[in-house]
């Protein structure tokens, strides 16, 4: 571990340390989400390890407990995980040169938090050592606040009676990721018309009415977009 | 419900589902680039991929569509506190609230 290793990690680690308390009461919900659905204690630990990520958790939960076909469930987890396309694609220069093991690992962390922390200030150094800290300090931080805030969440969902309408907590902690995302109008449009498709299209065979909704939600929010700019040109 | 093998399985495949996309550009490395339209189009993915997982949730009882139902009422209280606060507590707080108000305290 080398000098500019350390003043690295040490820097995103200050950086990150407000901005992680945030994450405590998701941790916490997921955590009840996940038993509210019928998991195990070590079913939800065990969730929360392998996959790391809270959007695709919470998301794929409904579909876990309602038994949907397994094709489905991995077809949603990818659609709320393509925003992680962009942001590789915008932190990638960063690990020019690192290696394999490294760069697995990066991927495995990278969590929105941490994209939005590091993202541009990742390249204020060209020195790999301190990027890999500056990197490397906040996501394993996160990666900790996130394992023990949904443990806390995985024991305590036990103590809460089981006829308090819980797994409701699944769609409150979605609805509160997307309210900020639908302030943009064409992300509301996107957003309005996924809903009330998947709506409209829930008589469809195989739960596909989910996935059309989204497709559909795509489209009218690249249509909006479209239409803006072209409104502006 | 998915269980036992299945289930350990399924989280596989999730954790697939998300270190792929993660991965994508820092394992490939940065050689390649996004179209920049499907850039602009995959930026309303999450959007429509939350909200196809919970209006469904707010607007059908059973499968069947009912636009008044406490779950329904819950969502908006849930939306105007996410909107309206920075606690991130209070959405949890009153969406749950006023459910188990309606539900509980009502019978509705």
């Amino acid at each position: 571990m080398n000098e500019s290793f350390k003043r690295g990690a040490r820097e995103g680690f200050r950086l990150m340390l407000p901005m992680s308390v945030g994450l405590i009461p998701w941790a916490i919900v997921t955590g009840v989400a996940m038993r509210s659905s019928g998991l195990s204690a070590l079913e939800s630990m065990g969730m929360n390890l392998i996959v790391f990520a809270g959007t695709a958790q919470l998301g794929t939960l409904p579909l876990i407990a309602s038994g949907a076909p397994l094709w489905l469930i991995v077809l949603t987890a990818l659609v709320l995980n393509l925003r992680f396309v962009i942001f590789s694609a915008a932190i990638a220069p960063a690990f020019h040169g690192q290696s394999w093991s490294r760069r697995i690992a990066s991927s495995y962390l990278l969590v929105d938090g941490v994209f939005i922390l590091c993202s541009e200030k990742l390249f204020n150094s060209d020195d790999p050592q301190w990027r890999w800290g500056f990197y490397l300090a906040p996501a394993l931080w996160c990666w900790f606040v996130w394992q023990l805030g949904g443990l806390a969440g995985v024991l305590g969902a036990g103590v809460i009676p089981k006829d308090w309408s819980l797994e409701f907590m699944t769609t409150i902690a979605l609805t509160v990721m997307l309210v900020p995302m639908a302030q943009l109008r064409t992300m509301m449009v996107a957003a309005l018309v996924g809903g009330l498709g998947a709506v409209a299209l829930r008589g469809l065979p195989l739960k596909l009415g989910v996935i059309a909704g989204i497709a559909l939600g795509i489209a009218a929010g690249f249509a909006a977009d479209w239409h803006d700019r072209r409104g502006q040109a | 419900m998915i269980e036992g093998v299945w289930l350990w399985i399924t989280f596989g495949l999730i954790a697939a589902a998300t270190i792929l996309p993660r991965g994508s550009f820092i394992l490939l490395g940065e050689g390649t680039r996004l179209p920049p339209a499907l850039q602009r189009a995959l930026r309303y993915a999450p959007a429509a991929a939350l909200s196809a997982l919970i209006v469904p949730d707010l607007l059908l009882d059973a499968g069947a569509f009912d636009p008044l139902n406490p779950k329904l009422v819950a969502g908006l209280v849930v939306i105007v506190a996410a909107a309206r606060s920075r606690n991130p507590w209070l959405p949890f707080i009153a969406g749950m609230g006023v459910l188990l108000l309606l539900r509980k305290g009502l019978g509705w």
